[in-house]
């Protein structure tokens, strides 16, 4: 079962989270628009998950398809090709991104990137040190 | 690997979408299985060739040199 209670009491946290949001901007508690425009995306995920979660008790088919998919393992293997693919690029870009930074000078930028990079890449270490004991 | 999955399901009348179902799996993972862009977990291939009546190897063809 894929869209479980969990699932939907997530998507209604998200909904309130995402309308609280924008009444606080609307309203100038909040002072950015960043905020408004953050609740904004919030709601709208939340409502689709939470008219997709209801879909999903109520027809049967729609069920199996979503299920399906979920545990389908040639799914699985994209979503963690996807991952480690995305992971690599994320990386390379980034190391190239602080030479750039570096060689015009900016400082910040550079700093900024040369930091993601040693973070994605302790995280990896620290991953594969877990999940070695694991398997 | 190379496989005869298309071969027997054809054999035995059955559409990729009713093989999807009774595995578990969508249509598109029975479409790359015959197609040979996607090898199987053992499980699968497991489930394939015990439906099918078979034993992993008369299903699925080992190739050293790949």
């Amino acid at each position: 079962m894929y869209y479980d209670n969990k699932r939907l009491a997530l998507s209604i946290f998200w909904t309130i989270l995402g309308i609280t949001l924008i009444i606080l901007s609307f309203t100038e508690v909040l002072q950015s628009s960043l905020y408004g425009g953050m609740g904004g995306g919030l709601t709208v995920v939340g409502v689709f998950q939470i008219i997709r979660n209801l879909r999903y008790r109520k027809d049967a088919e729609y069920k199996e398809k979503i299920d399906t998919e979920a545990s389908d393992e040639r799914n699985s293997f994209l979503r963690m090709k996807s991952w480690s693919w995305a992971g690599y690029i994320t990386v390379l870009v980034e190391a190239i991104g602080a030479v750039i930074a570096m060689i015009r000078g900016q400082e910040t930028i550079q700093m900024v990137l040369s930091f993601s990079v040693a973070l994605i890449v302790f995280v990896y270490w620290l991953m594969y040190m877990i999940l070695s004991r694991k398997y | 690997m190379k496989n005869r999955i298309e071969e027997i399901r054809n054999a035995k009348g059955i559409r990729q979408d009713e093989l999807a179902k009774l595995m578990g799996v969508s249509r598109q993972t029975i479409s790359s299985l015959e197609n040979g862009r996607y090898n199987p977990s053992i499980m699968l291939a497991y489930k394939i060739s015990r439906y099918f009546g078979m034993t992993i190897e008369e299903v699925f063809i080992f190739d050293e040199e790949e």
